[in-house]
């Protein structure tokens, strides 16, 4: 479920959000459950196994409108009683009280955008909140009986010393999370950032040293406990996200929202960015009642190549890699089988290794593999 | 028309002294072409010659004069080529006539390729009307212009003309002029026919059509004709004039300018220069002075797209069918794949061809450093001549190389001497003399008034006069210096050739052959330069430079530490398949030598090697 509502535009996201739209949110939830209500027959009977509500910042979605949107869910959908149900959220707008109601009406798992531990960090980073609120929110969520909580962090930030990097993690030890996505700064084509970079006002992160900063990071997680389990996410054992999980292992997943994208029957799809467009859409397919998704805005259906090169550019992802079996049960042919010379090329580079039943990215290939997966790629795909 | 009532006359001139715009107001005072349609330099009709400012091909046109006393004649102008890579076209188009016009800028003198002209107008013995042209502008010396061309190349100060071909001012006296002094066709009406085809153009529908002068006899298109070099002989199509568009006309007679439509398929098969004559009663002898277009520069050119080859083969095709001068042969490069060895008159016919490719035939091109030709005597006695580094033999194979010389001319403010002498000495060459054009005016009071100008003659490697010799030439003397070369002799040289080793494989297309006394130095240019422009890769890729086994540079391209997609969710699989596809088009357009990926720019750091 994606929430593209802010309360301010960080200078490095380019993800689909607006600023003072909070108004609206109530009828933006309606249209979500309008929108919940027309997939019924798509999903079929199929059991849900995990829920994400993510952003934007779902956390400013008051807990009427949010008891209103979970119960109108579970009324589409069969949501499994053991179901992940997750929220993202930022630190200046969680109370206690707010988080114990999420617990109420199912939510199992908080997701907390810190980012940084440090002040003028934060600053820079255009946040709204201090490392101190952050603490807070963490306390809060504890208090609100939450006991699987991520924090989000960056590391990389033009010109941070490895050991700025060293504190925000060491200070994100302290509060032992359950799990950690941790994400270099990358400057993203169309943001406040990099029209920074490229005049000249910030200089653009270095990448040599954001691979220091992440060698650190395998390195002291692994010894504080916490299993690395894909390219930017660590988590205690038995506590990895079961939500993202289904992205890189290539199932299914219907999103809802403004700018939502799915995976469904065979089909890549995405809504409409403009979140009054969307609702507006969404009634008229509602209205219609001819089972034609008018808020759907682009769609593709990958060739049978494709679907294997993003099955193992997805899965090479995960640090177990892909199950060359499972592949080749699910996708017809074995990796071997289409990929071979690449393959055995990558491997003489050291960035691909196999285990008995694995091929899987190496701790080197973990950080180049870009240059794995765009070989992946079919010629001339258009997409 | 009688011979009596011809004219045949060139413009000659240094680049931008004017010649165009003067043939502009001939065409329009003769109502050869009305004001209406004149479009600035109409004689330059080829997008890339009004660029550049040069006539890149010959071409005519013939006017209608009625003189001041009332006479009618018949004026024939043939434009030269005003570059000297296009010396031989323009030899060929000076024989055509019976004079020329010599245009120098009142503003900039004679100049180096003023001088040049000027010698092979003397040769083909015309006769030279001097014009000083530009009169109009602010900085303009007419007076003084006037006085180099007589002291220089002793003309009568009566014989100089002046004029403003931009406002039209003088046009008319030239005119007369041209009618008094440059002598009317001589030649013999029942002699056996010779035509001298002084250029060709190559026409989709009558195949090529030669540019000739009627030099003895008569033609039509009803009698078969020869080609002397060749022996060739083929039924002419259609004969006419240029008026400036091809009108077709029954014969050309003694003197005359015109065209004849072979029906040929090629240029190659009617080269500039060659006599045509009548198949029936040929001539005896061909007019004098033939001989094939001669490359002097070589380079490989590659379609930037593997794919693209058959392409550039029939581009390469058709651009030979009207560029006699053109040569290619196939060619393979481990690095750049499948492409041509071209041979060209000169630098500047290399980037017309390269320029006329990519824009008329849409091709992406990449062409190697430019070799010239070198002559090797092999240690078992054999001789072979190679134009490209790949093909020298390895060194303990080679006995002696031979690399060509020319001779060259610089014209610049007598300032500029120690400047010009200096880039010529870095780069190999030799003086020769220098000749004062004008001197500066000392006055009574001791101080010099005007500057001083001077010709400076040298003797130069033209494999170091390739590149960049003339820009460095024009920025040391901030554009003042011009020249002018020809080819000298062939003379022996400690050459070696210096290859590039990336990851251990010698990169075939980095290679070059250098003076053994630069090999440090641009080994080790060479491997800095390429250290910044070879992309990092996923390991460690060495750089060296090697003369035969012997590593003289090296440097190292550190591996890559980090190119890794940070988020990757549901939402952003679409997008992030992008941004790979986007990575993989840029590695697309590099070039793989074993597994290293070299991008385009990496092989032009061999042309911007400096001494």
């Amino acid at each position: 479920m994606h929430i593209p509502f802010c309360t301010a535009k960080c200078g490095y996201c380019d993800f689909n959000s607006y600023v003072g739209h909070d108004h609206t949110i109530p009828s933006y939830t309606k249209s979500l459950l309008t929108d919940a209500s027309l997939w019924r027959a798509a999903v079929g009977g199929r059991a849900v196994e995990t829920v994400f509500f993510g952003g934007g910042t779902p956390s400013l979605t008051p807990l009427p409108e949010m008891q209103f949107l979970m119960a109108g869910l579970r009324d589409a959908f069969d949501i499994l009683p053991d179901a992940e149900v997750s929220l993202e959220s930022n630190p200046g707008s969680l109370t206690t009280e707010y988080l114990r109601g999420l617990r109420d009406i199912g939510f199992n798992r908080l997701s907390i955008g810190v980012q940084s531990f440090d002040d003028e960090e934060l600053v820079s980073l255009d946040r709204t909140h201090s490392a101190d609120e952050a603490r807070q929110a963490y306390a809060s969520a504890r208090d609100a009986g939450f006991d699987n909580v991520n924090l989000d962090l960056i590391y990389g930030l033009p010109e941070q010393p490895l050991s700025k990097w060293q504190s925000n993690l060491e200070a994100a030890l302290d509060l032992a999370p359950e799990h950690l996505s941790l994400y270099a700064l990358t400057v993203e084509e169309g943001t406040p950032l990099a029209r920074d970079v490229a005049r000249g006002r910030t200089p653009a992160p270095d990448p040599d040293e954001q691979a220091t900063h992440y060698e650190y990071t395998q390195e002291r997680l692994a010894r504080a406990g916490y299993e690395h389990y894909e390219i930017s996410n660590w988590a205690r054992p038995g506590r990895r996200c079961r939500h993202n999980l289904i992205y890189w292992t290539h199932r299914e997943y219907l999103g809802m929202g403004a700018g939502a994208h799915s995976y469904l029957n065979g089909a890549r799809f995405g809504m409409v960015l403009l979140p009054n467009r969307y609702g507006e859409l969404v009634d008229e397919s509602a209205a219609a009642q001819d089972g034609v998704m008018r808020h759907i805005a682009s769609a593709e259906t990958p060739p049978p190549e494709l679907v294997m090169a993003d099955a193992l550019i997805l899965g090479l992802r995960l640090l177990d890699g892909v199950d060359v079996r499972e592949f080749a049960r699910r996708y017809g042919a074995s990796p071997d089988d289409v990929y071979g010379d690449i393959l055995r090329e990558f491997e003489g580079y050291g960035i691909l290794e196999r285990t008995p039943t694995h091929l899987r990215l190496s701790k080197r290939g973990l950080l180049l593999s870009n240059e794995l997966f765009l070989r992946l790629l079919p010629e001339a795909v258009e997409v | 028309m009688e011979p009596a009532r011809i004219r045949n006359f060139c413009i000659i001139a240094h680049i931008d002294h004017g010649k165009s715009t003067l043939a502009d107001r001939f065409l329009e005072m003769t109502g050869t072409i009305s004001r209406r349609d004149m479009s600035a330099q109409v004689l330059d009709d080829m997008d890339l010659e009004r660029e550049k400012g040069v006539t890149i091909k010959a071409k005519a046109v013939r006017m209608a004069y009625t003189s001041k006393a009332g006479t009618p004649y018949e004026l024939n102008l043939i434009d030269t080529p005003g570059h000297v890579d296009f010396g031989y076209e323009v030899s060929r188009a000076l024989a055509a006539c019976e004079g020329a016009l010599l245009v120098v800028d009142a503003a900039q003198g004679i100049q180096a390729q003023t001088l040049a002209n000027v010698y092979l107008a003397l040769e083909a013995n015309l006769t030279l009307i001097p014009v000083v042209n530009k009169i109009d502008l602010p900085s303009a010396e007419p007076e003084r212009v006037a006085q180099e061309l007589v002291d220089t190349l002793g003309f009568a100060p009566e014989e100089i003309m002046f004029a403003s071909a931009k406002e039209g001012t003088g046009a008319e006296d030239l005119l007369e002029s041209i009618i008094a002094r440059v002598p009317a066709p001589s030649g013999v009406g029942d002699k056996p026919l010779r035509a001298l085809i002084f250029d060709s153009k190559w026409d989709t529908y009558k195949g090529v059509i030669a540019y000739c002068r009627v030099i003895d006899g008569r033609v039509d298109n009803k009698r078969k004709l020869r080609l002397m070099s060749t022996d060739f002989t083929f039924e002419p199509l259609e004969v006419g004039v240029f008026r400036p568009a091809l009108d077709a006309v029954e014969e050309l007679t003694i003197g005359e300018v015109g065209y004849i439509a072979t029906g040929l398929k090629t240029v190659k098969d009617c080269r500039v220069g060659d006599t045509l004559t009548d198949d029936g009663k040929p001539a005896d002898d061909a007019v004098p002075g033939y001989r094939p277009a001669k490359p002097m520069v070589f380079a490989g050119i590659y379609p930037q797209q593997g794919n693209e080859y058959p392409l550039l083969r029939d581009a390469l095709d058709k651009l030979q069918l009207t560029d006699a001068a053109l040569g290619f042969t196939p060619e393979s490069s481990t690095a750049l794949g499948f492409g041509f060895r071209c041979g060209f008159l000169g630098l500047f016919h290399m980037e017309i061809v390269q320029e006329r490719l990519e824009r008329e035939y849409n091709l992406d091109l990449l062409a190697t450093a430019p070799s010239v030709e070198y002559q090797v005597t092999k240690t078992n006695g054999d001789e072979i001549v190679i134009d490209s580094p790949a093909e020298l033999p390895p060194p303990q194979e080679v006995g002696q190389i031979r690399e060509p010389w020319m001779d060259i001319s610089v014209v610049c403010p007598d300032r500029y001497i120690g400047t010009v002498m200096e880039l010529v000495t870095t780069n190999r060459g030799e003086y020769k003399r220098t000749e004062y054009l004008q001197h500066s005016i000392v006055q009574d009071d001791g101080t010099k008034k005007g500057e001083g100008r001077v010709l400076l003659e040298y003797s130069i490697p033209l494999s170091e006069i390739l590149v960049d010799f003339y820009d460095n030439l024009k920025s040391r003397t901030q554009g003042y210096a011009s020249l002018d070369y020809t080819f000298r002799e062939y003379r022996a040289a400690p050459l070696v050739k210096l290859d590039i080793l990336v990851n251990g494989e010698p990169v075939d297309a980095l290679s070059l052959i250098t003076h053994r006394d630069n090999a440090v130095h641009y080994g080790r240019q060479l491997t800095d330069k390429l250290k910044t422009l070879i992309p990092r890769q996923m390991f460690d890729v060495p750089l060296q430079a090697a003369i035969g086994g012997r590593i003289i540079a090296r440097e190292t391209i550190r591996a890559m530490r980090k190119n890794v997609l940070a988020k990757c969710y549901g939402g952003d699989i679409t997008r992030k398949r992008k941004l790979l596809e986007k990575q993989k088009e840029g590695k697309k357009r590099m070039k793989r030598v074993g597994n290293v990926e070299i991008p385009q720019e990496a092989f032009m750091a061999v042309l911007r090697l400096e001494k």
